[in-house]
């Protein structure tokens, strides 16, 4: 299937630059002075928490596309992009703590980011769990899309939570009414990072959409006497 | 050479092994599956 090979290029590259990446990040991008070689990190952390913010979105947004259609094309790329955006959150989780540790001296803070963002994974598993529940496909559909759906005002308050509530979560450096406050090297490879990350995530998705697809198709053949076929792409 | 701050680089690599096994594994993951189909 041509989307499968699609997903798995692009994934293939997207794992190649992040090598790369990965080198630029350690070797040719300064230290910061106060926080010392702990502030690399961010270049990880943040694309990971944008890619997982990004998923989510789309979630909601094609749960809002489900509904007014009944498309299940949407149905099928809400599920791909709420597995990956698990994966995502995964990684924000794991280096966010690694990063406070040195810095903030503890590894985890109940404060307002970091609580959200905890939500926000929880609600990918939720949302996960909801559709392994849930084996009507029609039904599984509506419900995860309403699910989907509640998870757009949460990334509102994510993002406003460093401006609404006392919290430890530094402010936003990049995605802010200002320009953006880094040197040049450090902003170079951080939007190298975004655009590495971005291309993690459409790879993945892509791979998963086809997964979906092909076993419904294989389902449908097994159910209709090898009949099936009548999906959408 | 300007000063390179506090001595915290082994954060610094354990939280970038950290990412690269858990996109690494979940590309692995996803090509198994669909291997299998």
């Amino acid at each position: 299937m041509r989307l499968l090979r699609a997903g798995r290029w692009i994934t293939a590259i997207g794992l190649v630059l992040l090598a790369g990446i990965y080198v630029r990040a350690l070797a040719f991008t300064p230290i910061e002075r106060f926080q010392g070689p702990a502030q690399k990190i961010f270049y990880v952390h943040v694309p990971a928490a944008w890619c997982a913010m990004l998923a989510m979105g789309l979630v909601g947004i094609a749960g809002i596309l489900y509904l007014l259609l009944k498309d299940p094309r949407f149905d099928r790329f809400g599920e791909a992009s709420a597995e990956v955006g698990t994966v995502f959150s995964l990684v924000m989780l794991t280096t966010g703590p690694i990063w406070a540790k040195p810095i903030w001296g503890t590894w985890w803070t109940w404060d307002a980011r970091l609580t959200l963002t905890l939500f926000l994974f929880l609600l990918f598993i939720g949302y996960l769990v909801l559709r392994g529940a849930v084996t009507e496909p029609s039904l599984r559909a509506r419900y995860s899309a309403v699910l989907g759906i509640c998870g757009i005002p949460l990334l509102v308050f994510i993002h406003l939570s460093v401006y609404l509530f006392r919290t430890l979560h530094p402010q936003p450096i990049v995605l802010k009414p200002s320009a953006p406050s880094l040197p040049g090297p450090m902003l170079v490879t951080l939007l190298m990072s975004f655009g590495v990350f971005t291309l993690l995530y459409v790879g993945f998705v892509v791979q998963r959409y086809a997964l979906s697809y092909l076993r419904e198709q294989l389902e449908a053949a097994g159910g209709t006497g090898g009949g099936g076929g009548g999906g959408h792409a | 050479m300007p000063e390179a701050g506090p001595a915290n680089a082994g954060y610094m690599v354990a939280a970038y092994i950290a990412a690269a096994v858990i996109l690494v594994s979940y590309a692995v993951l996803l090509y198994r599956r669909t291997r299998k189909l």
